[in-house]
């Protein structure tokens, strides 16, 4: 037994030091989804102010009231006045093609004091589309609250009961701690599955593998020492996204650190088992590079990498929570974000768990030396 | 005495006989030869000796162990120099000798084994800045990095200069002075006739003669084989087309 390790830890020390001389490994194992980290903590990152929208403002009235409407209209950092719109043809163009949301249009009465009346009156109309009713509906409490505000100056209510809203900021999550659980589920299948399905086949067109079956050498010992070295690349690679998330895009992480590691861990192993069948299994690139792809594409667009699974219809949701890379990010996200702790999340890890043995028991049966 | 014995060995692929029906024995410490036209079989029967392929029938023992019964033993006997080396590239040679010697799980003066071949001025090159004959002896080392009792070289020195050839050959014969026993295949009758203690020559799956080469070109000549323009010469060249005919042979 202790010769068999010797055996693979000599393997796995070597194959190790080999990656690190290679600088397209290095590029598409560490710097790739640091690449996508940074493309995605831009998109997310930047949406700190939280909602705004884009609106026009057609002002049909003449009166100073409708003036001054406008005009505080225009300070709330909640509005984003497109000034040149000044129709509502032209707005409802605009809609059309989404670049507006809604059109807040004051008619030519608006703010004109009627005979014997001591105050202003009018009325604000929203125009809006189909497609923006969200928007318009909470265009609609939000202007709702300011001519209520403008109603309670000019004349004198009582009000029984009111509402205040109060924000609660401590230790909420960003878009962005929310991405990057996906991004490092992006990385770990990146490694996993390219990994091996790169360098098997090329091993075994030089006759390499063939040459290794002529020794004692195991698969298993093969394996493993396979597995020790990317779970070390997978290690430093991660740690760097890690480091990247805090300092550039102040990640916060809730959870315990040594369920996180450990999860990430049997995660980058249970990926790894995928690229082992794959690489293991070809006997050629060409054979390797469209079943590769019909693996990873779907985990790579259903399992919650780059769009969130709520977005998704019932059914895709439904067949895609069991694929292998779905409770991998919804793990990390569980206990990264939401501090959850392996007793509460034994749904993913049962089925981590059985994709491990799953894929590892492929992995042994098809594995060719040639 | 024999180290291996080969006994009634048969290898067929799509319904047509590789190997059919192949017995003989090589003895410790002989260079061995297996000489053949292309598709004869060569190739197959050394790889059903190495435990790379599964035997169809009949049985190859070396050193009294059952090759098909139990591989793994015999892994840790033989060492194999394929036909074309290659090795993982960005590896360090003194690597490549800690990988294979790991693999039988053994440390070994990596030092010692690349000087035996003459390539310690290359110990930390990567293995992608050597040349065909480098390789060659990379791999010859690689092969003994364990001790083994048996060698197989399949046709080590196609594709060499004769220079590199020459010194593939002195190797050859260090290892067999080391007492290790030696299977060869190869084209070059030259280089079966100098290094080749017995030859087999093959074709179309089967034996069709074993014995020294000596013995082989004496026998020729007394069927009364006469060179056309020198007299009464006769090389192995002459044996082997005399046995196995002219005809252009391109299959695998």
């Amino acid at each position: 037994m202790k010769k068999s390790l010797f055996t693979v830890f000599t393997f796995a020390k070597i194959n190790t030091r080999r990656f690190f001389r290679d600088g397209v490994a290095i590029f598409f194992t560490i710097i790739f989804p640091l690449i996508f980290l940074f493309v995605f903590g831009g998109i997310y990152g930047n949406k700190t102010g939280g909602v705004s929208f884009n609106i026009a403002v057609i002002n049909q009235s003449n009166s100073s009231f409708a003036q001054q409407f406008v005009s505080n209209l225009e300070s709330n950092p909640i509005f984003k006045r497109k000034a040149s719109v000044t129709t509502l043809t032209d707005a409802e163009d605009k809609m059309s093609r989404a670049e507006l949301d809604a059109a807040i249009v004051l008619p030519s009465d608006f703010g004109n004091v009627a005979k014997g009346s001591p105050y202003p009156t009018g009325q604000v109309q929203i125009v809006y589309t189909q497609n923006n009713q969200q928007s318009a509906s909470a265009l609609n409490s939000i202007l709702q609250a300011q001519v209520q505000a403008i109603n309670v100056k000019l004349v004198k209510t009582i009000t029984p009961f009111t509402i205040t809203m109060q924000q609660f900021n401590k230790n909420s999550l960003s878009s962005f701690d929310y991405a990057f659980a996906g991004l490092l589920g992006f990385s770990i299948i990146g490694m996993g599955i390219f990994g091996p399905v790169n360098v098997f086949p090329e091993l075994k067109k030089m006759g390499i593998l063939r040459r290794l079956s002529t020794t004692p050498l195991r698969v298993w010992q093969y394996f493993l020492a396979t597995m020790i070295g990317q779970v070390a690349i997978g290690a430093i690679s991660l740690t760097i996204m890690f480091i990247a998330a805090f300092t550039v895009f102040n990640l916060k992480v809730v959870g315990n650190w040594f369920e996180l590691i450990i999860y990430l861990l049997v995660s980058i192993i249970m990926i790894l088992g995928i690229g082992l069948a794959l690489g293991g299994w070809a006997k050629n690139e060409r054979q390797v590079a469209p079943l590769s792809n019909i693996v990873v594409f779907p985990m790579m667009f259903l399992s919650g990498t780059f769009f969130p699974r709520f977005l998704m219809p019932q059914w895709v949701q439904g067949i895609s929570s069991f694929l292998p890379l779905t409770p991998v990010i919804d793990g990390i996200r569980l206990i990264a974000n939401e501090g959850k702790h392996f007793a509460d999340i034994l749904p993913q890890i049962g089925l981590v768990g059985l994709w491990l043995v799953v894929i590892y028991f492929i992995a042994f049966r098809v594995f060719r030396w040639e | 005495m024999a180290i291996i014995e080969v006994h009634n060995l048969k290898k067929s692929y799509d319904g047509k006989m590789a190997v059919d029906g192949v017995s003989f024995s090589i003895n410790k410490g002989e260079v061995f030869g297996i000489l053949g036209p292309n598709g004869a079989g060569k190739t197959t029967t050394l790889e059903m000796m190495e435990t790379l392929r599964p035997i169809d029938s009949g049985t190859v023992k070396i050193a009294g162990i059952d090759v098909a019964q139990d591989p793994q033993k015999i892994k840790y006997l033989i060492g194999v120099q394929p036909q074309s080396p290659a090795f993982q590239d960005k590896t360090k040679l003194t690597e490549v000798i800690e990988m294979f010697a790991a693999a039988y799980g053994e440390k070994v003066d990596v030092m010692a084994f690349l000087r035996d071949v003459g390539l310690e001025e290359q110990a930390n090159n990567y293995v992608e800045d050597l040349s065909g004959g480098q390789k060659q002896r990379l791999s010859i080392t690689t092969a003994l990095v364990h001790g083994p009792d048996v060698f197989f070289l399949d046709e080590p020195t196609t594709g060499l200069d004769p220079q590199a050839r020459r010194h593939l050959w002195d190797l050859i014969e260090k290892v067999r002075d080391r007492g290790i026993s030696v299977v060869m295949t190869t084209h070059y009758m030259d280089e079966a006739e100098i290094l080749c203690d017995r030859i087999a020559i093959m074709d179309n799956g089967k034996i069709i003669a074993i014995d020294t080469p000596k013995n082989l070109i004496k026998q020729l000549l007394k069927r009364g084989f006469k060179k056309s323009l020198h007299v009464e010469q006769a090389n192995l060249d002459d044996v082997f087309i005399d046995l196995t005919g002219k005809v252009l042979r391109d299959t695998r």
